[in-house]
């Protein structure tokens, strides 16, 4: 008899420690109500919320626990006995790795109240009701001098479903040394970025300097690019006329002229022998180190940039570089346009903070938005990672305006351009660019590639797509 | 003893007094307790997976995670997917390919290690060497692949090639298929040498001593003898190591991306990027079902055709 019972209690237990290994902590008390039912002995009741970003530039959600805390002093004067803390955590890893994290965190119920992310990704947030509608901050008065275009960034099927935290300029960086190698002036450098916003120096003007650089051994390559997908390529799109969506049909827009431009473009950069070989397989950090050891005499970046080349050590000899030594080498200007006389563009890819449908505090987060917004918190963010401000007091912040770099790029807003936020962008996204890589490679020519590009669409959207012929 | 006890008792119990719950409860009461928990994890963690599966593939779920039944419709998009032609055959180039150097490597180191090198220590030093890989994270083994490949100068394939005055290759563009089957052929070699070795071990001694006596030579003692014995074991780590190609991609995952384009991407991995890259389960969990279905036809094959059921059937020698 003692057997059996020896076996009941072994696998009993056995079968216990397994289960409590799979147990999804659903029974530990939610973070944000930890402090409840604290303030009957006067002392503040703790209301903890929780928020997420990806990458470096931390003041995204550091400015969030700074923001609590004019929250926490507005909350005593108006005589609630209530304290916010913001507890941050930032995901190492990419944008898509970060919003699926999201996503299965919501499934769980462990999502953060606010997730900053790309504007992008509103679409698809919004559609699995991962994320609230935010209509009442567009009209608070606290994002009353907002950019309106910056609302057109967060806005899906009529509603607004997150708050725009920064935006960007996505400038082309051009090598100052290489240009007076080719005998330019100083006067000639400095006006170039002028000369692209009239639309006196066009793309192909652009393509031809650097075909002459190239040709004189003067810079090992002519152009480069993102090595990975990303809206730099849409930028393109839309230099050459394209629409990537319709907003009343809420469809994305396979237009097939201009698209065959954009592919033409990065196949004659190939051909000509402008671009590193296999740049779209390269590692990133491989191309930050071509740009900052100046070896390529343009190179679509963003402005951000300057960040990335201060924090890590992409020079040969120098390793990390500042501001004011990328001022001294790089010039800044809009992409070129198409056509002679015609508007030169850039994109901005805003970073907004949306707010998880599972937050237990709706109220108290939307106010925390409202806090975060304050010009001085904003420029704090911009001035360390080379950021543009999203209000008009914000844009006249004195420390913003004297700085050199951001002050060069600020009117770059004007000419700036969006991606759809459409939920299915990302498969639309990912197809354009296997494309650009397969003409850059050499595998296919841009006609054979619109070609697949189309039947691959088709397949993969279906219904959601219109084409443009 | 005991056992002899209980059995003489359990005849007169139900003669006497049959009770049928109870002698269930005495049959089944300790093997279901035994086997509960495994059974349960089985369930749990093997057989729930391939319901959902099979339910998802039947649903367009996407990023919102809802479950709308959609019929047939995502094997018709995958009928009309422009990828999916080049998708299965790389798979059939990567599992073929990845198999045969699995299976060769595994049954020369195995022969080396056993046969040709007869000091054991020897033999268990290579053997050692050859399993390291495996006991290594995959993310650290195949980052000593993209050391070798690194495109540029420094990388250690292109600096060996320097040494010739050769020019700095990518392999990872140029050769990507090689390189995978490179990176999993080797790593999976280990698996057949140690079940080959050890069937090579158990093959009776007095079976070389003859062949020597009789002056056979060492090829028609490794083709007569060593392969003939070690039939079996080849064919189970075929099929074992076949179906483990099917569905692994990790390694291509980590070394190519399946890229450049999808000249390395294969059919788990397809269903992997469809499923967590572009947030379409449902169409992911269909590319997954058909893998199942590709996996059962493979098993049906060696089983029936190659006479793999004979494997378990009892010895006839005693």
């Amino acid at each position: 008899m003692k057997k059996p019972i020896t076996a009941v209690t072994m696998s009993a237990l056995l079968l216990t420690s397994i289960l409590s290994g799979c147990s999804n902590g659903e029974n530990t008390p939610a973070k944000a109500n930890e402090g409840t039912g604290a303030a009957a002995g006067g002392k503040p009741e703790v209301v903890t919320l929780s928020a997420h970003t990806t990458g470096i530039e931390l003041t995204r959600v550091d400015n969030l626990v700074k923001a609590a805390e004019k929250l926490n002093e507005a909350l005593k004067a108006e005589g609630k006995n209530m304290e916010v803390k913001v507890e941050t955590k930032s995901f190492d890893g990419s944008w898509d790795d970060s919003v699926k994290q999201f996503m299965l965190a919501s499934k769980s119920k462990k999502a953060p109240d606010i997730f900053a992310i790309g504007h992008e990704y509103v679409g698809m947030l919004s559609n699995g009701k991962y994320i609230l509608p935010l209509d009442d901050l567009k009209n608070s008065q606290a994002y009353s001098d907002l950019f309106p275009v910056l609302w057109d960034s967060v806005t899906y099927q009529g509603k607004i479903w997150g708050i725009p935290q920064d935006t960007e300029a996505r400038p082309v960086f051009y090598n100052k040394g290489i240009l007076k190698k080719l005998g330019w002036t100083d006067q000639q450098i400095n006006e170039l970025p002028e000369k692209v916003k009239t639309g006196e120096f066009t793309l192909d003007d652009m393509t031809k300097v650097a075909e002459e650089a190239k040709s004189k051994a003067l810079a090992q390559y002519g152009v480069v690019h993102r090595p990975t997908d990303g809206p730099d390529f849409q930028a393109m799109a839309y230099n050459f006329g394209a629409q990537l969506y319709d907003a009343d049909a809420n469809k994305i827009v396979f237009d097939k002229q201009a698209v065959q431009k954009q592919l033409q473009y990065y196949y004659d950069l190939a051909q000509k022998k402008l671009l590193p070989d296999n740049l779209t397989t390269m590692e990133f950090k491989n191309v930050h180190k071509i740009v900052v050891n100046e070896k390529t005499l343009f190179y679509y970046g963003g402005i951000w940039n300057v960040n990335n080349w201060a924090s890590d050590a992409y020079h040969d000899t120098i390793g990390k570089v500042d501001a004011k030594w990328v001022n001294e080498r790089f010039g800044m200007m809009l992409i070129p346009a198409a056509e002679k006389g015609g508007k030169p563009v850039t994109l901005s890819h805003p970073i907004v903070y949306t707010v998880s449908s599972g937050t237990k505090h709706p109220d108290l987060v939307n106010r925390l938005l409202e806090f975060v917004v304050d010009p001085k918190l904003q420029t704090k963010h911009n001035i360390k990672t080379f950021h543009l401000p999203i209000t008009k007091a914000a844009a006249e912040d004195p420390t913003y305006k004297a700085d050199a770099t951001l002050g060069g790029v600020a009117y770059m807003s004007e000419y700036t351009t969006f991606l759809p936020n459409h939920e299915s962008f990302n498969k639309y996204s990912g197809s354009i660019y296997k494309a650009i890589q397969a003409v850059e490679l050499g595998k296919q020519t841009p006609e054979s590639a619109l070609k697949d590009l189309e039947t691959q669409l088709k397949n993969d959207l279906g219904d959601g797509l219109i084409i443009k012929n | 003893m005991g056992n002899l006890k209980a059995a003489a008792e359990v005849p007169q119990t139900t003669i006497n007094k049959p009770k049928p719950m109870a002698e269930l409860l005495r049959k089944w009461g300790l093997p279901a307790v035994l086997l509960g928990p495994f059974l349960l994890l089985i369930t749990v963690f093997f057989i729930a997976p391939v319901v959902l599966i099979i339910i998802l593939a039947f649903t367009n779920m996407d990023s919102a995670m809802v479950w709308d039944l959609n019929g047939l419709l995502n094997f018709k998009k995958m009928a009309s997917d422009p990828n999916l032609g080049e998708i299965m055959l790389n798979t059939v180039t990567y599992v073929g390919l990845t198999l045969a150097l699995n299976i060769f490597l595994g049954l020369s180191l195995a022969l080396l290690t056993t046969y040709f090198i007869q000091r054991e220590t020897v033999g268990l030093v290579i053997r050692t060497i050859w399993m390291l890989p495996r006991i290594s994270p995959p993310v650290v083994y195949v980052l000593l692949w993209l050391w070798f490949f690194d495109p540029s100068e420094y990388g250690v394939l292109n600096s060996l090639r320097a040494l010739f005055d050769m020019s700095a290759t990518n392999f990872l563009v140029d050769q990507p298929m090689t390189a995978v089957v490179l990176a999993n052929g080797l790593i999976g070699a280990s698996y057949g040498m140690i079940i080959f070795s050890s069937a090579i071990k158990s093959i009776p001694g007095d079976l070389f001593m003859a062949a020597r006596v009789d002056g056979a030579a060492q090829r028609s003692i490794i083709f007569d003898i060593i392969i003939p014995a070690v039939r079996w074991p080849l064919m189970f780590v075929t099929l074992w190591q076949l179906l483990s190609l099917l569905t692994s991609y990790e390694y291509i995952l980590l070394l190519t991306k399946g890229g450049p384009l999808i000249e390395t991407e294969v059919m788990a991995l397809y269903s992997y990027h469809k499923a967590f890259q572009s947030f379409e389960y449902g169409y992911g969990s269909a590319v997954a079902l058909v893998l199942v279905v590709i996996a059962l036809i493979c098993t049906f094959i060696f089983w029936r055709i190659f006479g793999m059921d004979k494997m378990i059937k009892s010895s006839r020698v005693e």
